[in-house]
């Protein structure tokens, strides 16, 4: 199947899946989430869950506070206020600390940032020493076919990873977080930089790996929303205005900054 | 025609600069390259009346002793200053500890050679020696290094350790991994820029640490050396004595060797960063 069509069929599939995990398991649960920094209030009680499985879609117009709130979700900021749990857990409390939650949630950036080293070494980044040393081939290979980029660098691992692509390079920042066996994946406008091949192949692996755990992409663009599918969680001025199926969201938005946002790409909330 | 006048201008005005340091380098070194020879490198100073007919191996060595014992005892309290910086401290702290820093390098070194007198050598009664040297050198050049190896850890793109960070990288991985392969070549530059500060103070260690003449060799932490920045400044005091200033020029050949080595390789790291 080729990549537009697997986007197609999935994205398809995606509303159902979404609707089958709200009453099953919960993976995240953000309560009266809040955040000041130097004295200006970035996140205002954000409440939200995310299912075991599936994509949810953060959008909002820039500055609403998206990249900032994925950053608390991983610990990257922690002077939060509220309550959040992961599989159950309160992650104040996390068993190995800050560094093994942030091993459980795979959090991908905007601009891809690799590491000077070859793509393999890339890719096991993330790993102890031993198991840097002892990584089985196939591993790598799993995780880069995951990814969409195995094809592009099957012979070429030992090559220095900035002599991809932007694209391919986003690509193996997501392996390389895949690498890790997250048991959740947060994605900060993965494509914002990237030629629309770049995007479909990284929208593709994204719909593939939501099957198997909860994919949470940050996103101004509100096309690549609705061919993400899944969850909507529209937010602006550091607030969550609205949540819910994503078909709902854009064929019936509820309050009137969602309807605002997705007229003229702004709100003004402020 | 007006360009070409304000070039003219800031040429005239750049002359100066360029020509004032080179004339006096070349004067030193037509005054001090005769002087040198192999016996004054590499005999010994036990029996030399007053230093002036002298070997300046004695010298050498405890200009380097105090600068290797100086960048030892500092670099590492510098490191974990920076990491502290970097890792631990709020921002109230980062910018009290860039004050003091930015407070000490602006304090003479002489008032440090008193300070060392006062406290190490009389107080703590370590005496005129090499240890009381290798501290006050070290104290002096701490703010250089630390403020150098601040803004090297700085320059490190934020994308790049958010990156690691979200990996799960520990601190130490942190610093290990990314960190320290990022900012070496600017940790050495700043390391060896260190040496050559250390290397050419003298008013510190003339109170601290050296003697002019009767020691060839350190016994111990706690013995007196001799350094080649004091010898010159006791050699070129002897004006009437042409043995004792030819010998002072031919020490100041050497400072200035050693000091333009330690420049050069600082340089050297400098263009592997901004290549790397």
């Amino acid at each position: 199947m080729n990549t537009k069509k697997k986007i197609t069929a999935i994205a398809a599939a995606a509303p159902q899946q979404v609707a089958a995990h709200d009453a099953g398991d919960i993976s995240l649960h953000a309560s009266r989430l809040s955040l000041a920094l130097e004295g200006k209030n970035i996140l205002r009680d954000i409440s939200f869950s995310l299912p075991a499985q599936g994509i949810n879609v953060l959008i909002g117009p820039s500055g609403a506070g998206k990249s900032t709130l994925l950053r608390c979700l991983n610990m990257l900021h922690t002077q939060w206020q509220g309550d959040l749990q992961i599989m159950g857990r309160d992650v104040r409390k996390w068993p190995d600390s800050e560094d093994g939650l942030r091993r459980t949630i795979g959090l991908i950036a905007q601009k891809p940032t690799l590491f000077p080293c070859s793509i393999q070494q890339n890719i096991v980044f993330g790993l102890s020493r031993k198991d840097r040393n002892h990584m089985p081939e196939n591993r790598i290979k799993k995780v880069l076919k995951q990814a969409a980029l195995w094809d592009e660098v099957k012979n070429r691992l030992h090559d220095q990873a900035a002599t991809l692509s932007v694209g391919q390079q986003q690509r193996l920042c997501i392996a390389r977080a895949l690498m890790l066996s997250p048991n959740m994946l947060l994605l900060d406008e993965p494509t914002a930089s990237l030629d629309p091949r770049s995007r479909q192949f990284i929208e593709a692996s994204l719909l593939e790996l939501s099957e198997n755990m909860p994919v949470l992409c940050v996103t101004h663009d509100i096309e690549q929303a609705k061919r993400l599918g899944g969850k909507i969680i529209f937010m602006c001025d550091g607030r969550l205005i609205e949540s819910g199926d994503s078909k709902l969201f854009f064929k019936h938005p509820n309050r009137i900054e969602s309807r605002e946002f997705l007229r003229w790409s702004v709100c003004d909330c402020s | 025609m007006n360009e070409r006048c304000a070039k003219t201008l800031t040429i005239m005005l750049a002359l100066p600069a360029l020509l004032l340091p080179a004339a006096c380098l070349l004067y030193i070194l037509f005054k001090g390259i005769p002087a040198l020879d192999w016996a004054m490198l590499s005999g010994s100073s036990q029996d030399a009346a007053f230093g002036s007919i002298s070997a300046l191996w004695p010298q050498i060595t405890g200009s380097l002793l105090l600068m290797l014992g100086a960048c030892l005892l500092a670099a590492p309290v510098a490191l974990g200053g920076t990491l502290f910086y970097a890792l631990a401290a709020n921002i109230r702290q980062r910018k009290a500890l860039l004050g003091i820093m930015h407070l000490l390098v602006g304090i003479p070194p002489i008032v440090y050679g008193l300070c060392g007198l006062i406290v190490l050598v009389h107080m703590l009664h370590w005496g005129i020696s090499l240890l009381t040297g290798m501290v006050i050198l070290a104290v002096i050049i701490l703010p250089m290094l630390l403020m150098n190896s601040v803004n090297a850890i700085k320059r490190i793109p934020s994308e790049k350790t958010a990156a690691a960070r979200a990996l799960g990288l520990s601190n130490g991985q942190l610093i290990r991994r990314v960190w320290l392969p990022a900012a070496w070549p600017a940790l050495m530059t700043g390391l060896l820029l260190g040496m050559a500060r250390a290397l050419s103070e003298t008013a510190p260690i003339l109170f601290t640490a050296t003697v002019f003449s009767g020691v060839s060799w350190p016994d111990s932490l706690f013995s007196p050396v001799t350094s080649l920045q004091t010898h010159l400044f006791y050699l070129a005091q002897e004006g009437a004595n042409a043995e004792a200033v030819d010998i002072a020029w031919a020490s100041a050949v050497i400072l200035i060797i050693l000091v333009t080595a330690l420049s050069f390789g600082a340089s050297a790291l400098r263009n592997i960063r901004m290549n790397g």
